[in-house]
């Protein structure tokens, strides 16, 4: 805005000598000055002209005052150029050519005095500009920042569940190669040597067989145990938040095979039938609630409805932007939609998930 | 020289641009002589008319290349926007060169009363750079080549005619006298006045120079880049 201001300053002021050229009875010649000024002023529209170009104002107004009386008020272009770029020896010197030729009009004093006014102020204004631009690009690379930062803690969060799986995975094989089938093997072992036994000794190889077996019971037994969590996970765990959800009533469906979904997406859907459920109970007033789980192929899809009539539509929280990036970091998407009730859909693609696993 | 060579062909291309550059130009040279009002030959006081059309037909392609998507494609392609511009104009300039050469060749040889052939010819070159600077700032202010040459038309004839070209100088009212001094036709006239009756030769320099000034001047303001 500030340059718009500069360049028709610039130009009025050219246009003011004109005028006073018109009705000053002068000759054609001094008109020469003014459409000199003119060029200049239009170079500093289009470029960025270096201080010391001003030199080329004063001294055309030095030259041109001789022939032209007016030429005089040519230099409250240079006095504003001076206090624009903030050359004070510049602006002194103007301002002594000045003050000396115009004999002290007052119209001189005005005209020198809004010049260096709005030529303190433009630059005044650029400066704070500048401070705030500054702030204004700090502040969006933190921004920036920090959304990267939240991307590479949900791909890490990933990552870490897919390591976890294969840890567990691990364990289970471990506990089962060390101690069950070490005592199974010996187990069997034992059996065959049971048909080349008989009497006191095929006793004593059987009572150490059924040992064997017994214990390996016992340690497949804490094994399983081991390996059952306590707390419940995937589409039970869904079922259980909408049991313990008594507001409003709440049908659920399922559709497919719920062991092809892999774990860290539970971490998305539970979180998103959460968010819906209470959404609902904050900002609507349904009665009813039709929460659907389809597991295809290639993808899984949770829409959460409610039967609610919301008129104002409620701007996206930071819960449901948090969603819906998290949705998107495993390729999928979260969208919602305001017209019968109030409907949000989460998909997530099941091909990429494998494809990640392998 | 890529674009200068292909400013020059498309100019010739358009067969209204060819009775511009072409037919116009000779046609001025049989004008013939007035008795009182103009004191140059009726095609030569006409001439610079003629050569603002020429210089908004011109420029008009510049226009219809950022119409056209050109620029863009240009601004992507290795050539800077001011050697794009640069030559374009100096292809302008060539052709407008071509056409004072020609006027002025053509009416010595048959016999026209030019006075001094070689100052008018300097005067319709310099007068010729400020006409393309002028179309030039002119366009920069349209979206579409048609709209901007209708109504340059109309402008071509209102400072032709403030600025003497069209009827005596004399009989415009003195305060449009005064006003008309911003007109580069102005100069123009002033130009020929000098040519016909003579006067000091810093006179004839301080015409050009005004001339030349302008056109730095509408230079300056209408090469800003526009891409869209």
């Amino acid at each position: 805005m500030s340059s718009g201001l500069v360049t028709s300053w610039r130009f009025i002021n050219v246009i003011f000598l004109f005028g006073m050229w018109f009705y000053q009875d002068t000759l054609e010649g001094s008109f020469l000055f003014i459409v000199l000024l003119a060029l200049l002023a239009s170079l500093r529209f289009r470029f960025q002209m270096p201080p010391w170009t001003i030199f080329i104002d004063i001294a055309l107004c030095l030259v041109f005052t001789p022939f032209w009386s007016g030429a005089v008020y040519g230099f409250i272009l240079p006095i504003f150029e001076s206090v624009k770029t903030r050359k004070w020896v510049l602006f002194v010197f103007c301002l002594f050519f000045y003050l000396v030729l115009t004999n002290h009009s007052p119209l001189g004093y005005w005209l020198v005095f809004q010049a260096a006014f709005i030529g303190f102020l433009v630059t005044e204004w650029e400066k704070q500009r500048g401070v705030y631009t500054a702030e204004a690009d700090r502040e969006r690379h933190a921004r920036y920042d920090l959304e990267q930062i939240r991307n590479e803690l949900l791909e890490a969060n990933k990552k870490t569940a897919h390591l976890a799986e294969l840890s567990e995975r691990n364990r289970i094989a471990r506990a089962l190669h060390d101690h069950l089938g070490h005592d199974l093997t010996g187990a069997k072992l034992a059996m065959d040597a049971l048909q080349h036994l008989d009497g006191s000794e095929a006793e004593e190889m059987l009572n150490q067989v059924k040992k064997r077996i017994e214990r390996s019971t016992l340690m497949l037994r804490d094994t399983v145990h081991d390996m059952t969590p306590v707390m419940r996970t995937g589409a039970d765990r869904l079922t259980e938040i909408i049991e313990e959800f008594n507001h409003i009533h709440v049908e659920m469906k399922q559709a497919g095979d719920m062991n092809s979904i892999p774990v860290q997406y539970w971490s998305i859907l539970e979180p998103c039938l959460k968010e819906a459920l209470t959404n609902t109970v904050r900002h609507s007033d349904a009665t009813n609630i039709i929460v659907q789980l389809d597991a295809t192929e290639a993808l899984v899809r949770l829409s959460i409805m409610d039967n609610g009539n919301r008129t104002n539509k409620v701007n996206e929280g930071s819960g449901l932007r948090h969603l819906k990036l998290r949705a998107r970091s495993v390729g999928g998407s979260l969208s919602m939609s305001y017209q019968t009730g109030f409907l949000i859909v989460c998909v997530l693609p099941l091909t990429k998930g494998k494809e990640a696993e392998q | 020289m890529t674009v200068y060579t292909f400013a020059l062909k498309r100019s010739f291309r358009d067969k209204t641009n060819l009775l511009f550059l072409m037919f116009f130009p000779i046609a001025a040279i049989f004008l013939p002589s007035q008795a009182y009002w103009p004191s140059m030959p009726l095609g030569y006081q006409y001439f610079g008319v003629l050569i603002l059309f020429v210089a908004i037909r011109l420029t008009g392609l510049l226009l219809e290349d950022r119409q056209k998507g050109v620029v863009k494609r240009v601004a992507a392609a290795p050539i800077s926007h001011f050697r794009y511009l640069l030559e374009n104009l100096l292809a302008f300039a060539t052709i407008m060169l071509g056409q004072c050469v020609v006027v002025i060749v053509g009416g010595v040889l048959y016999g026209q009363e030019l006075y001094q052939p070689f100052l008018l010819f300097i005067l319709y070159l310099a007068f010729s750079v400020t006409a393309i600077a002028l179309a030039l700032a002119w366009n920069s202010f349209y979206r579409s080549r048609e709209s901007s040459f209708l109504i340059f038309m109309s402008v071509i004839i209102l400072i032709s005619l403030l600025g003497g070209l069209l009827v005596p100088y004399e009989m415009l009212p003195e305060w449009i006298q005064k006003l008309s001094v911003v007109l580069p036709t102005y100069w123009l006239y002033k130009g020929i006045e000098w040519i016909v009756h003579g006067g000091d030769a810093i006179d004839f320099i301080f015409i050009n120079s005004v001339l030349c000034v302008y056109s730095l001047l509408l230079l300056i303001v209408g090469s800003i880049r526009r891409i869209g």
